[in-house]
C-alpha cells in the first residue's frame, strides 16, 4: 500500500533506486544458489514435462526462487485439471 | 602497554568489491578505539598493495613487514609500527614487493596468537577479492564488518562475502555501510540503509556518510576520526562505541518520511 502511493507520488517513474532494488533481488537470489537465468529456465521446462507425464497441467506453471532471509527456496506452483 | 580487557577481539574488515573503504575504516575505527584508551593492534594484509600506513600516516616508520616476521627475519615486536598520536596503537605492514602467496594463513593465525594477549583489539585490513588474501585475512578473525557502498556491484559483492563468511562459521558478521549521501536516498538516486538491509539481511554496525574531508585527511596521514566536527568523524566515533559494546542510536539519515512527501508533492512547506 505505502509503496503504491510513493509510486503515485514519484510521477509514475520508477525511480533509479527502486530499479536497483528490483535488480538486486533477482541478482541476489540467483547468486545465492548459483543458479543462472538458463539453469532456471531448464528446471522450470524439465519440471513441467515432468509433472506434465503423470497429471492433466492447467494454466501457467511457475518455477521460481524465494528467498528468505538469506535463505533460498525453489518455489514450484503448477495448477492442475481438476476431473 | 595498558590492555583494559582480558580477552581480545579480533576483527576482519572486508568487502570482495575493491575501493569501497576498508582501508579507510581501519584506520579510523582503530584510531577511535586507541583514543578511548584501548591497546590496538591493526594488520595489514594487502601485500604488494598496501595503503594502510599512507592513510594512518605512518609510512616512515615502516621498518620490517608481516612477510619477514614470518620468515624469520625480525621479531614480531621489531615490525610493530608505533602510531604517532596514540601510544597504544600499533600497526604491522603489509610487505610492499611481495604478493599474497607470500603468507599461509597458519601464519596469519599464528602472528595473531602472539599478539592477542597484549591487546584489546586487532583488527585485520583484508584486501579487495575473494582469493587467497582473502582467505588469509579471515583466518584468525572472529568478528567481521563488511562495508558496503550504496550501489549494486558493491552490494552484490558484499552479498557473496557474506555468504562465504557464513560458510566460514563466522557469528558475528555486521555491515558498514560507506559514502552514503543523504540528498540521493531522499531522491530516490540512491540504495537506502533499509534497502542495504533488506537485501543482505546482516545487522548494521554503522553508517558513514560521503565525506569530502575524508580525501583531506588521507592527504595529511591523520585520520578523519580526529576532526570531531566531521559527519565521517561522528560516525565512525559511534561505530568505535558499539565495537566497546555502547548502544548508540543511528544517526538519522533517514529518507523523508511519508508525510514529508505528501506536504511536498501538494505543496505545503518548502
Ligand atoms: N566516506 C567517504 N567519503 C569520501 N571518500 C571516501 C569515503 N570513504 C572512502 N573514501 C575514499 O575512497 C577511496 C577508497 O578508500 P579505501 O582505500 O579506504 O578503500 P579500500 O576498500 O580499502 O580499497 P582497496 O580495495 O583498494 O583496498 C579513497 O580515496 C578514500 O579517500
Ligand atoms: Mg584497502
Amino acid at each position: 500500500m505505502l509503496n503504491f502511493l510513493k509510486r503515485i507520488f514519484s510521477n509514475g517513474q520508477p525511480s533509479s533506486r527502486s530499479r536497483a532494488n528490483d535488480r538486486l533481488r533477482v541478482v541476489l537470489t540467483h547468486d545465492r544458489v548459483g543458479a543462472s537465468n538458463h539453469l532456471m529456465e531448464t528446471l522450470q521446462t524439465e519440471i513441467i514435462a515432468l509433472i506434465a507425464r503423470h497429471m492433466e497441467i492447467d494454466g501457467t506453471p511457475e518455477v521460481r526462487l524465494i528467498t528468505e532471509g538469506r535463505h533460498s527456496a525453489l518455489d514450484i506452483s503448477i495448477p492442475l485439471k481438476g476431473r | 602497554m595498558a590492555k583494559k580487557n582480558p580477552d581480545c577481539q579480533v576483527y576482519v574488515v572486508t568487502s570482495g568489491k575493491g575501493g569501497v573503504g576498508k582501508t579507510t575504516a581501519v584506520a579510523n575505527l582503530s584510531t577511535g578505539l586507541a583514543k578511548q584508551g584501548y591497546s590496538v593492534v591493526v594488520m595489514d594484509l594487502d601485500i604488494g598493495l598496501k595503503k594502510l600506513d599512507l592513510i594512518l600516516g605512518l609510512e616512515n616508520r615502516v621498518i620490517y613487514d608481516i612477510v619477514q616476521v614470518v620468515e624469520g627475519e625480525c621479531t614480531l615486536r621489531q615490525a610493530l609500527v608505533k602510531d604517532k598520536r596514540f601510544p597504544d596503537l600499533f600497526m604491522l605492514p603489509a610487505a610492499q614487493t611481495r604478493n599474497k602467496d607470500d603468507l599461509t594463513a597458519e601464519q596469519v593465525v599464528e602472528v595473531c596468537k602472539e599478539l592477542r594477549p597484549d591487546f584489546d583489539f586487532i583488527i585485520i585490513d583484508c584486501p579487495a577479492g575473494i582469493e587467497k588474501g582473502f582467505q588469509n585475512a579471515i583466518a584468525a578473525a572472529d568478528k567481521a564488518i563488511v562495508v558496503t557502498n550504496p550501489e549494486v556491484s558493491a552490494v552484490r559483492d558484499a552479498d557473496r562475502i557474506i555468504g562465504m563468511l557464513e560458510s566460514a562459521e563466522f557469528r558475528d558478521i555486521k555491515l558498514l555501510v560507506n559514502r552514503i549521501r543523504p540528498d540521493m536516498v531522499r531522491r530516490g538516486d540512491m540504495l537506502s540503509i533499509e534497502d542495504l538491509i533488506e537485501h543482505l539481511c546482516i545487522e548494521l554496525l554503522g553508517v558513514v556518510p560521503e565525506d569530502s574531508g575524508v580525501v583531506i585527511s588521507t592527504n595529511r596521514g591523520e585520520p578523519i576520526i580526529l576532526d570531531e566536527k566531521s559527519s565521517a568523524a561522528q560516525a565512525f566515533n559511534n561505530v568505535v562505541q558499539r565495537m566497546m559494546g555502547k548502544e548508540v542510536p543511528f544517526m538519522t539519515l533517514q529518507e523523508e518520511s511519508f508525510w514529508g512527501k505528501l506536504k511536498r508533492n501538494f505543496g505545503f512547506g518548502r
